[in-house]
This record gives C-alpha cells, sequence and structure tokens, in this order.
C-alpha cells in the first residue's frame, strides 16, 4: 500500500536519507527503528512532504504522493502524528478533536466522529471542556491519537508516540495501536524502544545513518546479532 | 469621589483606545511571531483615511466610517504581503522584520507628512457639546460611544476567536505553527487573516480617536507605545491579556496625572514599560497557561 523505492532526502542541502526502500502493507504494522539521528523522522516528514527531497518514489495505493500538500495527503488517507507535542494545549479537548476533522465539511458528520473518537477513548469524553494542557502525558497522546484517526486514515504515521510516557501507559498505548490495526489501518511506527516496537510489529526496518540496515519479521530481527548488539544488550 | 469617578471614566476611555490599538497588535504578534510595529501607522493613517473621506471627499459619516475600516484592513494585508512575506520567504530573521516594521511606520508618517502637512486636523463631524452630567463627572457623547464600540469589538473578537473555525485555526497557529500544518491549517492564510483583522481593529482605533479628538501624521508611534505597553503589562502572548493591559495603562496614566503634572502621562507609561519588561515581562497574565 505505501511504498517508498530509492528515497534520498534532507534538510537543505544536507542529504539525511541515502536511498531508502521500504514497504508497508494494508493492515500491517511496519516498525523502523534505529540510533538517535539515524534518519527515523526524515523518512515519515519525507512521506508527509515535511523534508526536501532529492529522488526516489513514494507511492501510495499505486499513487505517486510525493509533494502533495497536507490536506491533500490527509484526504489520500495519510494521516501524521509527529515526534513530540501532538496537540494544541490552549484549545480544548473537543476543539482539539475538530481540528483534526477540519477537512469534513458535513457538521453532523463531524458530531458523529467525534462521538465514536469518544466511545474509543472515554477520557476524552470526560475532559472534553478541558484545555488539553490539563490532560496528564498518557492522555494528551491518546487526544493526539484521537485526533490521527478522526479523519479516518488508511495509513498512520507514529512518531515516537510513546515517548515521555510511563512503561505502563507504554503498554496500553501499545495495546491502543493493536486495536486500531484491527479496524484495519495500516500503521509506520518510529520508535525509540526497539524490543517493544518490534514485538508490535508484523515487519521490523533498522535504519543506520541514513540506509535500511536491516530488514525482517520480528522473531528474525530480533535474533539477529546487530539488533542485539545496537538495542537489546546494549545501550537500550 | 467625583474626582475619581471622573479620573476612572478618563482612564477607561483612554484604556479602550490603547486596547484597541494592543488587541491588534497582539493578534499580528501571536499569529505571526514577529513585532508589527508599523501596526502604530496603520492607526494614524485610518484616522487620515477618514479625514480623507468625510471631511475631504464629503461623503456621508457612514460610508466614510466603513470604507475607512475596510482600506485600513487591507493595508495591513498589503504591508505584509509586499514587506513582510517576502522577507519571510528570503528566511529573513525576525530582528530584521522588527527593523522592517519600524521602517515601514516611519515611511507611512512621512507620506502622511507629505500628503496632509504637519498642522494638526479635525474632522469636526461633533461639535463640542457640553458633556452629560452624573455623580460630579463630565462624560461626553462620543466618549460613550468611544467606551461601548470598543467593548463591542471586544465581545465580536472573543466570540471570533473562541466559536469560529478562522478563530480556532488562528488559535492553533499562534500556539504551534508547525502542528498547524501537519494537521492541514495553511498558516499563510492565517497570517492573511491575522492583518486583515488586526488591522481592522487599529482602524477602528484611529477612527474613535479622529472622531474625540484630533488626528496628527506622528500619532502612530505614541499609540503604538502605548499599545505595546499595555500588551506586555497584560501578557504580550494573549489578546485577553494584552486588551486587559491596556484598560489597567489607561487607569494608570490618568490616576497617575492626579498626583504629577499631566506632562507626566507618557512618561508614566514609559517607566511601566521597563518596570515590567524589566521584572515581569510575561505580564500580569501571561506564564499561567502553558504554550508552546
Ligand atoms: N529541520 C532540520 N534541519 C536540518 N537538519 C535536520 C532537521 N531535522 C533533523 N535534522 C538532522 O537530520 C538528522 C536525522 O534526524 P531525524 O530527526 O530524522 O533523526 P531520528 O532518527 O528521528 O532521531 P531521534 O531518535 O533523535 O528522533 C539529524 O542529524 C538531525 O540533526
Ligand atoms: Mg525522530
Amino acid at each position: 500500500m505505501l511504498h517508498i523505492k530509492n528515497l534520498h532526502a534532507g534538510y537543505n542541502g544536507l542529504e539525511i536519507l541515502k536511498g531508502i526502500n521500504l514497504k508497508v502493507g494494508k493492515k500491517e504494522i511496519v516498525a523502523l527503528v534505529g540510533p538517535n539521528g539515524a534518519g527515523k523522522s526524515t523518512v515519515i516528514k519525507s512521506i508527509f512532504n515535511l523534508a526536501k527531497i532529492t529522488g526516489g518514489y513514494i507511492f501510495f495505493n499505486n499513487k505517486n504522493i510525493l509533494g502533495l500538500k497536507t490536506h491533500e495527503l490527509l484526504k489520500e488517507g495519510v494521516c501524521y502524528l509527529n515526534q513530540g507535542r501532538t496537540i494544541f494545549g490552549n484549545l480544548t479537548v473537543r476543539e482539539n478533536l475538530e481540528l483534526g476533522a477540519r477537512l469534513i465539511k458535513n457538521k453532523e458528520e463531524v458530531k458523529k466522529r467525534i462521538s465514536a473518537i469518544y466511545k474509543k477513548f472515554q477520557i476524552l469524553k470526560k475532559r472534553e471542556n478541558d484545555f488539553a494542557y490539563t490532560l496528564s502525558g498518557g492522555q494528551q497522546q491518546v487526544l493526539g491519537l484521537g485526533r490521527a484517526l478522526i479523519t479516518k486514515p488508511k495509513i498512520l504515521l507514529l512518531d515516537e508516540p510513546s515517548l515521555g510516557l510511563s512503561p505502563k501507559l507504554q503498554k496500553e498505548l501499545f495495546l491502543m495501536i493493536k486495536k486500531i490495526k484491527k479496524d484495519g489501518i495500516s500503521i509506520l511506527i518510529v520508535e525509540q524502544n526497539a524490543k517493544k516496537a518490534i514485538e508490535l510489529a508484523d515487519r521490523t526496518y533498522l535504519l543506520e545513518d541514513g540506509k535500511i540496515a536491516l530488514e525482517g519479521s520480528g522473531g528474525f530481527i530480533l535474533k539477529h546479532k546487530k539488533i542485539k548488539e545496537v538495542y537489546l544488550g546494549g545501550r537500550y | 469621589m467625583s474626582l475619581l469617578l471622573q479620573v476612572a471614566i478618563n482612564g477607561l476611555i483612554a484604556g479602550s483606545i490603547y486596547a484597541l490599538v494592543s488587541s491588534g497588535f497582539s493578534l499580528i504578534y501571536n499569529t505571526n511571531k514577529f513585532m508589527h510595529f508599523a501596526h502604530g501607522a496603520s492607526v494614524a493613517v485610518s484616522g487620515y483615511f477618514l479625514y480623507g473621506f468625510f471631511a475631504i471627499i464629503k461623503l456621508n459619516f457612514f460610508y466614510s466610517l466603513s470604507l475607512t475600516l475596510i482600506f485600513s484592513a487591507l493595508l495591513g494585508l498589503l504591508i505584509y504581503r509586499i514587506i513582510y512575506l517576502p522577507l519571510q520567504n528570503r528566511k529573513a530573521s525576525n530582528v530584521i522584520l522588527l527593523i522592517a516594521s519600524i521602517s515601514i511606520l516611519i515611511l507611512l508618517q512621512n507620506l502622511i507628512l507629505l500628503l496632509f502637512g504637519a498642522n494638526v486636523k479635525d474632522i469636526e463631524f461633533v461639535e463640542v457639546k457640553k458633556g452629560l452630567e452624573f455623580f460630579g463627572a463630565v462624560i461626553t457623547l462620543t466618549q460613550i460611544v468611544i467606551l461601548l464600540t470598543a467593548v463591542l469589538f471586544f465581545i465580536f473578537l472573543y466570540f471570533f476567536m473562541n466559536k469560529t473555525i478562522l478563530g480556532k485555526n488562528m488559535r492553533a497557529v499562534s500556539e504551534n505553527k508547525e502542528l498547524a500544518s501537519i494537521v492541514g491549517i495553511n498558516s499563510r492564510k492565517i497570517s492573511d487573516f491575522s492583518f486583515l483583522i488586526g488591522s481592522f481593529l487599529g482602524g477602528a482605533a484611529g477612527i474613535l480617536i479622529a472622531v474625540e479628538q484630533n488626528i496628527t501624521p506622528t500619532m502612530g508611534t505614541i499609540l503604538m507605545i502605548k499599545g505595546f505597553t499595555g500588551a506586555v503589562i497584560g501578557g504580550i502572548s494573549s489578546v485577553p491579556a494584552a486588551v486587559l493591559g491596556s484598560y489597567l495603562l489607561g487607569l494608570a496614566e490618568n490616576f497617575g496625572i492626579v498626583f504629577l503634572p499631566s506632562g507626566y502621562k507618557d512618561a508614566i507609561s514609559f517607566v511601566l514599560l521597563f518596570l515590567f519588561l524589566l521584572f515581569r515581562p510575561e505580564g500580569i497574565i501571561g506564564g499561567k497557561r502553558r504554550t508552546k
């Protein structure tokens, strides 16, 4: 469904990605792991047209989506949850969800979708009129997810969604992501917590220095010497 | 008692004007994150627009008023589009934009000077009437109109920012431009609207001054300083805070000159500006809410 071919990208003049090939299938969770600064965020940003692309192709459902504007990407069903702050603290919970649904013109439809999100994440319903900055870190991340899901995306690009969450909340978040997959949404997830991400994912790519160093299913990757060296035994 | 009441009324009238200037300035600042000091010139120019339409072309007052507001808003947009935006596209820093804004302020003031001369202009819409008296204090009809107009504009602004989609988008861009673009908000368009609406508010201030007092080419500079001071006192990162700060400034100035010679009015505001910048740069309300 998502197909990245020989992608070169970076930021004004600086090449970060040096020929990336990556695929995400239908209803598949794909993890992208790698050390700090490897270019993981840049891969996702390239898909969402936020980095400078100097070569290669990005296809989504056999359509070239390279260079599309944000609202066009959203219409295609591509949604992106960035690294770090994913919500507007000075807007209420409901307003954040409304912003997520801003491309939907039919007001009744927006209301319906917001109720659907409330059903999924009941904490959001409880806090709907509170400013989002009053939510806890975990709740904020749930709100971010809700804001993304309200667009009914076909693929969700998640950049370190577990960042700053306690282990317990991380676990809950990963469970949520599994549920999202069951709803038929493909997911490309970038994670610092490599082991968790690999276990969650159907397939994993290891990115090192702007290149894919390793690719495979969870079992294969977890047993691989290189992953063991870099992540499981070593620093992480 | 009647003196206190009179001083309070005067303070609120001055505060209304400052608050109109300051709300527009703060709206533009928060959306675009640079100081649009040429906003002061927008205020002055709108006074001259009104003078031109009403006293020179002799249109009826309400046409003059509407045209002035429209032209003020468009002037703001024009400044953004032909000066700031090209600079931003060339990756100019906010300091460069600040310098540009001061240059535009000076340029526009000199343009007024060139076209209308240096002397004070009076649009003579209302003849000086004796004010209404109550509890020993005097307030003119024009002044009542000023107070009500300002309040009406702020209610309108509040609803716009909190209840309309455009207003919500504007708050989103103010808080986090990058995230706003990720959810698909076109921040360029929002900047356009911030200049339109901010300059519209500035235009309203210019009109009220022109009607109540008179206009001079350089009035924009001092009004800009007052509006800026009001914004700093209240908290520059929020429009309602800037409005509140401006009313406080109006009151402080007028209560101050009960004890000091009236020539010290501007000095009071400068002293307050420095005190706040030194000791509470986030303002009275600012800093409570987490932005960014
Ligand atoms: N906007 C930018 N302009 C210039 N360079 C950037 C920009 N964003 C990232 N970089 C650089 O690109 C490289 C890759 O960054 P990227 O954010 O993709 O890494 P990452 O793998 O996501 O790292 P992390 O685990 O820290 O999130 C880094 O060297 C970074 O300094
Ligand atoms: Mg990253």
